[in-house]
């Protein structure tokens, strides 16, 4: 018997242990007996609600609405792209797909390069943006950075595992034909992986979107903004007409994913 | 050590060593012998059948030959005219030397047919060459023509995923033409195939590295097969060599003893043993 628990706890399986135990003790801090909502906030979440009949329609403040939903979109899409370019090449490297035969510094370079993309998403947009905030200052710049490392960070590490689950037979042939690493990523991985790494790429700028709304702390324009606006001046049918908007440009993003990937099936 | 050779597509040049040698090639997979220290000399022009069992160490032979595995005792343990395959970098010598058309599954599934042929151009071609044709195909007319050998000329820009396994299998044919190596292994390039498409592929295999005057290597399991199209048959069974004869002494009942089967019997399900050979 303890012979049997002893092959059983293995490390992987101590580590899983360990972290199931400290979640159910957190939880059990907690102290559930706090109301959750305030006094009175039963009330004020009513009134909130019922705001949202109607939302606020009126011709202006439509117009205000595009104008944000565009800013936003135009931030999202301005951070994705920025991630793409920066995480593409690093989830390649990552991945090891490059490396022409098996070798320790190679191991040891994609280690590194892990690490490196680990260290990018481990940090939450909004901390990036606290730091290049008190570095460069307000600015659009400042978003869209702040936006592009962490999400390159979780692009990088996605792409190098989409590459790695490529089916091998192909990239055995392609290797026979004497091409090298980068022609076979050219050639195989890439293409293979395509379909995956698009979907992928789409679900993230959809939640790109979430994160460039909630940018508008460091002086950027768009849905936050004009959210923050509005709640400021207890305006809640403009809050969710805001939101309806935010719905509607995910939901766009869906659509458009939806399209290309079909245009791809094979 | 010969200069980097371009394709070429004139005659053999005739030369006393045998244009392969295998001197006691050996390898071992941990705990599974892979193959046994083999020694072998193969001439230029042969067509040289490859019979065993699933496990007799097959693969594990026309890898070694790719340069895809090195020897137990060294790359230098398989030597292809003069040069180790296993210690080439990938390139232009690489790819001028040996190819290797496997089993199905080995094209692209997501590029059209066109791009999977053009493939076989990789190792010569400089990366910019190689990034242009995936936008902008180079060699298309070669591409075409090698489609066109393979009857496949009105399926250029169709994808793998809509070809039968017959015409996936003439595919790669075209692309090891593309390739055009002075070697040219295949992997059971039949055993996924019904007998008809079987013998379509293997005529073209065979038609096309005759007529371009290479050395062919394949492994197959049809005895009537390697008596039509193979000037020699070399056995292996539990990753050793069983006999080396020339294909037209082939009998099914050397055949079956080989495959443990009664002697004479019919060599047909064989075929769909291969199928799940990997
Ligand atoms: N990658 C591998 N790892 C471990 N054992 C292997 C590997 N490849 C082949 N073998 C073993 O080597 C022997 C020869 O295999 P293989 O060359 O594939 O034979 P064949 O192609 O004739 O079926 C078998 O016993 C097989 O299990
Ligand atoms: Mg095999």
């Amino acid at each position: 018997m303890r012979q049997r628990l002893e092959t059983w706890l293995t490390g992987p399986r101590l580590l899983t242990l360990g972290i199931v135990g400290a979640l159910a003790w957190s939880l059990s801090r907690v102290e559930w007996q706090q109301p959750i909502a305030h006094t009175g906030g039963g009330a004020a979440a009513l009134q909130v609600l019922l705001a949202l009949f109607p939302p606020e329609l009126s011709g202006e403040f439509l117009r205000i609405c595009v104008v944000a939903s565009w800013h936003t979109m135009a931030y999202a899409v301005a951070g994705m792209s920025l991630a793409v370019l920066l995480g593409l090449p690093l989830g390649v490297l990552a991945s090891g797909v490059l490396a022409e035969r098996q070798s320790a510094g190679r191991r040891v370079a994609a280690a590194s390069v892990r690490l490196l993309l680990a260290a990018m998403r481990s940090v939450h947009e909004l901390v990036w943006a606290l730091l290049f905030v008190a570095a460069v200052g307000l600015s659009p710049m400042a978003a869209i950075l702040a936006m592009a490392i962490p999400y390159a960070g979780i692009l990088g590490r996605i792409y190098a595992e989409l590459l790695q689950d490529v089916p091998s037979e192909p990239i055995a042939a392609l290797k026979t034909t004497g091409a090298s690493p980068l022609r076979v990523l050219l050639y195989g991985y890439l293409p293979m992986a395509l379909p995956d790494l698009l979907s992928y790429t789409f679900y993230r700028l959809e939640c790109g979107i979430r994160a460039a709304a909630i940018m508008s702390f460091v002086g950027i324009d768009g849905i936050g903004f004009q959210i923050e606006l509005s709640l400021a001046d207890l305006l809640f049918r403009q809050v969710w007409t805001l939101l309806i908007f935010l719905v509607a440009l995910v939901v766009a993003v869906d659509w458009w994913s939806t399209r290309v990937r079909r245009s791809l099936a094979y | 050590m010969n200069a980097v050779r371009p394709v070429r597509t004139g005659e053999q040049v005739v030369t006393p060593e045998p244009l392969i040698t295998i001197k006691s090639a050996a390898k071992v997979y941990g705990q599974n012998r892979g193959l046994s220290p083999l020694s072998l000399g193969i001439n230029a022009g042969e067509r040289v059948a490859l019979v065993g069992p699933s496990g007799s160490g097959k693969t594990t032979l026309l890898r070694l030959l790719a340069g895809s595995l090195v020897a137990d005792g060294g790359a230098g343990a398989v030597r292809i005219d003069g040069r180790a395959p296993a210690s080439l970098r990938p390139g232009p010598e690489l790819a001028g030397l040996v190819g290797i058309v496997s089993q199905r599954f080995d094209l692209v599934p997501h590029l059209p047919a066109l791009h999977n042929v053009l493939a076989g151009r990789l190792g010569y071609w400089s990366l910019a060459r190689s990034v242009a044709s995936l936008v902008w195909p180079l060699e298309r007319r070669a591409a075409r023509d090698a489609l066109a050998q393979v009857g496949l000329a009105d399926k250029i820009n169709e994808r793998p995923a809509h070809l039968s396994g017959g015409e996936q299998q003439r595919v790669a044919i075209a692309r090891m033409m593309m390739q055009s190596p002075l070697v040219v292994l295949a992997d059971e390039p039949v055993a996924s195939l019904d007998p008809a498409r079987a013998e379509e592929v293997m005529e073209l295999l065979v038609g096309l590295t005759a007529a371009q005057n290479r050395t062919l290597i394949a492994s197959l399991h049809t005895a009537s097969l390697i008596r039509r199209h193979f000037t020699r048959v070399i056995g292996l069974r539990e990753s050793r060599l069983q006999f080396d004869l020339p294909g037209e002494q082939l009998t099914d009942g050397i055949l079956g003893e080989l495959y443990d089967l009664g002697a004479g019997e019919d060599m047909e399900p064989l075929a769909g043993l291969a199928a799940r050979d990997g």
